[in-house]
């Protein structure tokens, strides 16, 4: 191991460097106290950064227009899902026209990787990824979310409206 | 003997067989739907169209005749083009029910689609309405829009069950299946439909959604239902064994097996199981401990017994396991108390004609034989006298896995608990032998699923079946056990249990399809 040691004339002339890197330092602290919407840093628990719309962050199961989950339990994302966090159990619709549906859908977001192949394998727009992503939990029973949290969580108003509709698709005889 | 041309490869076949029985007899892949080996030629889905050389237009390969020196063909443009034409016809009214379908991941349309198929359709008109999710009996459910009106089902019922239930109904693309009025389809074998449909529209309501088909593994094994053997495959995940179907074997069961077969998986899985070792002294309470520790300590009370020692052996193993056990008796013990339990002797040699027959054991001609060779004889009666007497000190049962035909159990049960000790080998658990008091010593045994073995079935075919896979870590074999027993030591492999089955969180469904108005929708034959 070698250790390259500058022993210049120059390097013994520090003094300068450390007064430059004040000024620097000096010029951002007055920068930021007048004008304080440019400053790049957060007061992180009481402020928080807000994504793009578009980010995939926990996953959101939508809803159909009576607020019944649009998921049809084709476990299409469970096997498209690379952590194999996704679980659903199928059962028997009343409905002939629904005909399938889960009534049992859990994500254990520890083992979830966002990588989002679920939202991209559901062909019923029944699962996406939502905007969240801070989600702290006490016990790990906390991360394993259900169908209530999925779908029906307090800040989803009552539940996110599925693009595909069942009734349009009989209709149009498809 | 015609001989013929098929794709450049020349091959005999037997004089009137059809160019379809050719190119299964040569290996060589076709597309078709209707055709079914087992069952009469329909000729309706037309989709096995080959090339005649010769003839003008395509014929279908399943209705023609080879005639010598025939030259067929089915790899032309002009045959993939007529095929994707024919699969087009069949989707018109093929509803998208993929993501919901049972059958998806082995379904035929999504075979030949990904072969044949016409990316592009070109029907402007909407789709015809048919019923959906039909309770046809009190095992199939019908989905009359993905069904492709094949008739394989109706065949099925015409040919080889014979009940004559299902039926095609209307005319043109409004043709549905069903069953006539007042009717449902119910007989031994109507499952049977289900594995011949080549599409999603017959589903099992025993596997209906209960798991998608491409998150199962398989394995061929024999069924242990009755004493006619068939060839099964079963299928199964971690979480257990779901669904049990026929293997084509034409010494045994030809194409088919029973509605009764299917069920034999359920006294496999892990919730029926008895997963440790118990024992109960003196009528205390019942302690647990491995299934080696406490047939070596059985192995204590066993060889205290002497030659008092008796052995009752049930048709539900293989036969390596009786020639060890009875070997293991007859030499270590000097015991010649080995009788054979017959659970139902008056129904033996019941058979309904097609696969069921009366005697519910696999083995039983393989017991008789292994005792036979040992020149042990002695009836049953023999074992209930000496046991009112008092004269058996040790009794040791191999009890059936299978105890929903074991009709006498009950009985036998407070007559073997007669016996000072009772040694109890079994796989599954027992709640009225829970209940007993006396010196009972419980041991899980293996089921038929996680050895390797013979079976020998009712016409004294030995078949040969390869263990599946592991449910309960600990049992043991019968010949495990009764090396044990004779306090030899031997090594036990012991499955890691995160190998083993883990159970599913299956809740109870929330609606049934008994909720479900019966044959909502009945024809009237006439009506039209």
């Amino acid at each position: 191991m070698s250790v390259v040691q500058n022993t210049s004339e120059k390097s013994k002339w520090y003094l300068p460097g450390i007064l430059t890197g004040m000024m620097i330092t000096m010029q951002h602290l007055v920068k930021n106290l007048v004008n304080k919407k440019q400053m790049t840093t957060l007061n992180y628990p009481e402020e928080k950064y807000e994504y793009s719309p578009r980010f995939k962050g926990n996953h959101v199961l939508t809803v159909k227009k009576d607020g019944s989950l649009r998921c049809t339990a084709c476990m299409l994302c469970a096997t498209a899902c690379p952590a194999e966090c996704i679980k659903i159990v199928a059962s028997e619709h009343k409905d002939p026209s629904v005909e399938k549906f889960p009534i049992h859908y859990e994500i254990d977001i520890l083992r979830c990787v966002f990588c989002g192949y679920c939202e991209e394998a559901c062909p019923v727009d029944a699962v996406r990824m939502g905007p969240e992503w801070q989600t702290p939990g006490v016990t790990g029973a906390n991360f394993i979310y259900d169908i209530n949290h999925l779908a029906y969580r307090p800040n989803l108003k009552g539940g996110i409206l599925s693009h595909v509709d069942d009734e349009e698709r009989i209709k149009s005889g498809i | 003997m015609p001989k013929c041309t098929i794709n450049g490869k020349e091959i005999e076949v037997k004089a009137g067989a059809t160019i379809m029985e050719a190119m299964y007899q040569m290996d060589e892949a076709i597309a078709h739907y209707c055709y079914h080996p087992g069952l009469s030629v329909a000729g309706v889905c037309r989709l096995c169209i080959v090339d005649i050389e010769g003839n003008p237009r395509p014929q279908i390969a399943c209705n023609t005749a080879v005639t010598d020196g025939m030259k067929i063909s089915n790899k032309s443009d002009k045959i993939r083009e007529g095929v994707k034409w024919v699969l087009d016809f069949h989707l018109i009214n093929h509803p998208l029910d993929c993501p919901i379908c049972d059958q998806a991941g082995e379904c035929g349309l999504q075979e030949q689609y990904m072969e044949f198929g016409k990316y592009d359709p070109e029907m402007a008109e909407r789709k015809v309405k048919k019923h959906k999710v039909v309770d046809l009996g009190p095992t199939v459910v019908l989905d009359s829009e993905r069904c492709i009106l094949c008739s394989r089902c109706v065949r099925f019922t015409d040919e080889v069950s014979k009940t004559h239930e299902l039926g095609i109904f209307n005319r043109g693309d409004r043709s549905e299946i069903g069953t006539a009025e007042g009717k449902e389809l119910n007989n031994k074998y109507s499952l049977n439909t289900v594995d011949i449909c080549p599409v999603g529209a017959l589903t099992s309501k025993d596997f209906r959604f209960r798991q998608r088909v491409w998150y199962l593994k398989d394995s061929d094994t024999i069924c242990n239902g009755c004493s006619t053997g068939c060839s099964v495959k079963v299928y199964f995940n971690k979480e257990g064994l779901f669904r049990v179907r026929p293997v084509v074997n034409p010494e045994v069961n030809g194409h088919w097996m029973c509605d009764e077969g299917r069920d034999i998986y359920k006294f496999v899985n892990r919730d029926i199981r008895l997963l440790k070792a118990k024992k109960k002294t003196n009528s205390g309470e019942w302690t647990e401990l491995t299934a080696g520790a406490a047939a070596k300590e059985a192995s204590g009370i066993a060889k205290s017994a002497g030659a008092d020692v008796a052995l009752v052996l049930t048709g539900q193993y293989t036969n390596e396991e009786y020639e060890k056990i009875v070997e293991t008796f007859v030499k270590d013990f000097k015991s010649k108390k080995i009788y054979h339990w017959i659970n139902n002797k008056e129904h033996l040699n019941d058979f309904d004609g097609l696969l069921i027959r009366g005697d519910k054991n696999p083995n039983t001609k393989g017991l008789i034989g292994v005792l036979e060779s040992h020149s042990l004889t002695s009836p049953f009666s023999n074992l209930e006298a000496d046991l009112k007497k008092g004269t058996v000190k040790t009794l040791v049962v191999a009890a059936p896995e299978n105890f929903a035909v074991y009709l006498d159990l009950k009985e036998k049960l407070s007559l073997f608990t007669k016996a000072q000790n009772l040694i109890w080998l079994s796989s599954v658990k027992n709640s009225d032998l829970d209940d007993m008091n006396g010196n009972i010593w419980q041991i899980p045994m293996k089921s038929y699923i996680e050895k390797s073995g013979t079976f020998t079935n009712h016409a004294g075919l030995e078949q040969k079946f390869h263990k599946v896979t592991t449910v309960v870590s600990e049992s043991l074999t019968l010949g495990e056990a009764a090396e044990l027993l004779a306090g030899k030591n031997i090594s036990v492999a012991v499955t890691p249990t995160r190998e083993t089955f883990v159970e599913a969180d299956r809740r109870a469904d929330l609606v049934r399809l008994e909720h479900r108005k019966k044959n909502e929708f009945v024809y009237k034959r006439g009506s039209l």
